[in-house]
């Protein structure tokens, strides 16, 4: 397989240390993310996918646990030039492509705002030379550049947002729910525009979402979360063709197909975390199952998956 | 079987600074007793704005119904006072929203918001209202209705919310129930709790169903019927199978080929409509959707396509079913869906203005 480019550590994010009402919102997770591949991270809300995105980047600092950037902590002290560099590997977009663009600045001043920050144009004229070149990578046009965000519909601005997260050639973007809130004719051009940009730029992907099939469409692996662990963590076909965590296969019984047939069919599963019975003694982690495919598991269910599972 | 609800070429415009909009330009449509009918397009297609003209709940001004008749059991609405329409809303034809967040009253606990339907179409005294309640919570899966009654709706989670929602709206027996969105803010195992609770309650209570959605496979798991619309418009309606296995109407193939199906492994790229809706301020000569269309024939940017009839129940808005045009195939991905109907007309019929 191809070089590690994160490597996430038992990552825990909790809020309200201390408190009555500490909430642990990511509790424990570990995975690698590869090289020029797209990890999908899927998980109903309130499940901590999107606290991992941002804790990943930085955006909270990690109650406890290690996330290495090309074996680079990036939660260990750091001073001001170091997060720098590292900011301009990693990059985000965001779900809602009107929340998250400043209403008063230009579309050329958002785009090139990481430009100027870490001083990667040398005069005005190349500045705006980089910001018409973004624009047209994500199928926007010169003329843009002088207007304002809201006069764009929601599938531009959300391209607007992948401008601005690839002016600083990053390495790595987290895309939080990128497409959820577009029109379903929009969500699959943004979406062909991401796959486009990953083999042209060899990007890599944390895709975040709630939205299976296309979750399913553009990750090569994806992680299934619940209550902030990652219980199953599988290549994309494999997932979807043997899921074996309960909550995965309650969660894939419940997406609706486009498929009159197939949904008259229906049998919807549903999850009960009793069912696994776990003794207090029992060890529970990330154990492989069938290669590349993980279960949060303990032993005995390790010895029965391992069992069910040899071909 | 019986007509509910017929609506004659419904016409909504709103009048803003930038000129009139003209949300829904000449809908039509009619749904039977106990059936769902699923209305999919995208944002300022107009299916929100078609459902809120039946309950009459447009803003006017800005609105205005400026043409057509909403038949409710043969009584016409459109010129119905707001005085008569209280009397309609709620007992007869009642709605649950998108966001369970906003449209509960924050002030007032859940019990009374039942209890306010109960109180005033159904005469209730207060103590016999809050028993109905208890009843209804328990009917929409709330476990411990006695005590959920006397709660805040900022105790309940989403999907109770929705639930208690669905209860409000349900409370007066209503002949009619719209459903604008009502799963799109949920999870997936939320949203397939809700549309079961909603089949159920159908099949209990022989209620008609209005359920507007863009989730295609939402509308393969609860629809009777299928309207699509697109910039104010319907261009394709039929039963399910007829819209899922045989569609006619590109802008139907577009939306169906732009959906990564599970099944299919191929990661080939997704066939995306290109563009984005036309501005309803001046909507284009011809066919709106031709800007958008690979199929766009140099006719839908002159006239505007009639209905043609593929069978019994199926209609769609385009010239390419016209004796004269052009044999197309659909993209790869819809023909892999296609299959031949049996109620299927041995050809398309045009449907004259008028009948």
């Amino acid at each position: 397989m191809a070089e590690k480019l994160l490597e996430i550590k038992n990552l825990k994010q909790h809020f309200n240390v201390g408190r009555p009402n500490m909430v642990k919102a990511v509790d424990g997770i570990t995975f690698d993310i590869f090289k020029g591949e797209t990890l999908g991270l899927v998980g109903e809300s309130g499940c901590g996918k999107s606290t991992t995105g941002r804790t990943i980047i930085r955006l909270y600092d990690a109650t406890d646990g290690q996330v290495l950037f090309e074996g680079e902590d990036v939660h260990g002290k750091k001073s001001v030039k170091e997060l720098k560099k590292f900011n301009r590997k990693m990059q985000m977009i965001f779900q809602d492509p009107y929340a998250s663009l400043n209403p008063r600045m230009t579309v050329a001043d958002i785009i090139a705002e990481g430009i100027d920050i870490h001083g990667l144009a040398k005069s005005k004229k190349e500045r705006m030379e980089r910001v018409y070149e973004l624009l047209e990578t994500v199928g926007l046009n010169k003329e843009h550049a002088n207007r304002y965000p809201h006069e764009f519909s929601g599938g531009q601005r959300q391209r607007i947002g992948i401008a601005r997260a690839l002016a600083v050639d990053p390495d790595f973007i987290i895309a939080d729910e990128p497409i959820s809130a577009l029109d379903v004719s929009i969500q699959a051009q943004v979406v062909n525009l991401m796959k486009k940009l990953q083999r042209e730029k060899g990007l890599t992907y944390l895709f975040i979402a709630h939205d299976l099939s296309m979750v399913k469409y553009i990750s090569d692996r994806i992680g299934v979360m619940y209550f902030g662990k990652l219980v199953e963590l599988a290549p994309a076909e494999d997932l979807y063709s043997n899921p074996m965590h309960p909550y995965t296969q309650s969660l894939l019984s419940a997406i609706p197909l486009p498929d009159p047939e197939t949904e008259r069919a229906r049998r919807r599963k549903s999850y009960d975390p009793a069912v696994h019975n776990y003794a207090d003694n029992e060890k529970l982690e990330m154990r492989e199952i069938t290669p590349g495919h993980f279960v949060y598991c303990s032993e005995k269910e390790y010895n029965e998956l391992k069992a069910q599972n040899v071909k | 079987m019986e007509k509910l609800l017929e609506v004659k070429n419904l016409e909504v415009s709103f009048q803003t600074y930038g000129g009139t909009v003209k949300a829904v330009r000449g809908v039509s449509f009619d749904l039977h007793k106990g059936e769902t009918l699923a209305i999919v397009g995208e944002s300022g297609s107009g299916k929100s704005v078609t459902s809120q003209s039946i309950m009459k709940l447009i803003p006017m001004p800005p609105g205005r119904i400026s043409d057509g008749q909403i038949l409710l059991n043969g009584d016409d609405i459109v010129p119905k006072t707001e005085k008569q329409m209280e009397k309609i809303r709620g007992k007869e034809i009642s709605m649950i929203f998108q966001d369970p967040m906003t449209s509960l009253n924050p002030t007032m606990k859940v019990g009374n918001q039942i209890m306010e339907v109960l109180v005033k179409h159904q005469n209730m005294s207060k103590q016999d209202a809050k028993n109905r309640a208890i009843e209804l919570l328990r009917l929409v899966g709330i476990p411990m209705p006695e005590k959920r009654v006397n709660q805040y709706p900022h105790e309940f989670s989403g999907g109770m919310r929705q639930r208690a929602m669905i209860a409000i709206a349900l409370a007066a027996n209503p002949k009619l129930l719209i459903a604008d969105e009502p799963t799109t803010a949920l999870d997936v195992t939320i949203q397939a709790q809700i549309l079961e609770l909603m089949k159920d309650l159908q099949n209990k209570m022989d209620t008609s169903i209005i359920f507007i959605t863009h989730d295609l496979g939402v509308v393969a798991n609860v629809a009777d019927r299928v309207a699509v619309m697109y910039a104010g418009q319907i261009v394709e309606m039929g039963t399910v199978d007829e819209i899922f296995y045989d569609p006619r109407h590109p802008y139907t193939w577009g939306l169906l080929a732009s959906m990564p199906s599970l099944e299919n492994d191929d990661k080939a790229e997704l066939a995306a409509i290109p563009g984005t809706p036309p501005d309803l301020t001046n909507p284009p000569k011809g066919d709106a959707f031709a800007a958008r269309n690979q199929y766009a024939l140099a006719i839908d940017f002159e006239e505007e396509p009639p209905m043609f009839q593929i069978s019994e129940t199926h209609f769609a808005k385009t010239w390419l079913l016209h004796p004269d045009a052009p044999k197309v195939e659909p993209p790869e991905a819809v023909k892999r869906r296609m299959r031949q109907l049996s109620s299927t007309f041995e050809k398309p019929v045009l449907v004259k203005e008028g009948e």
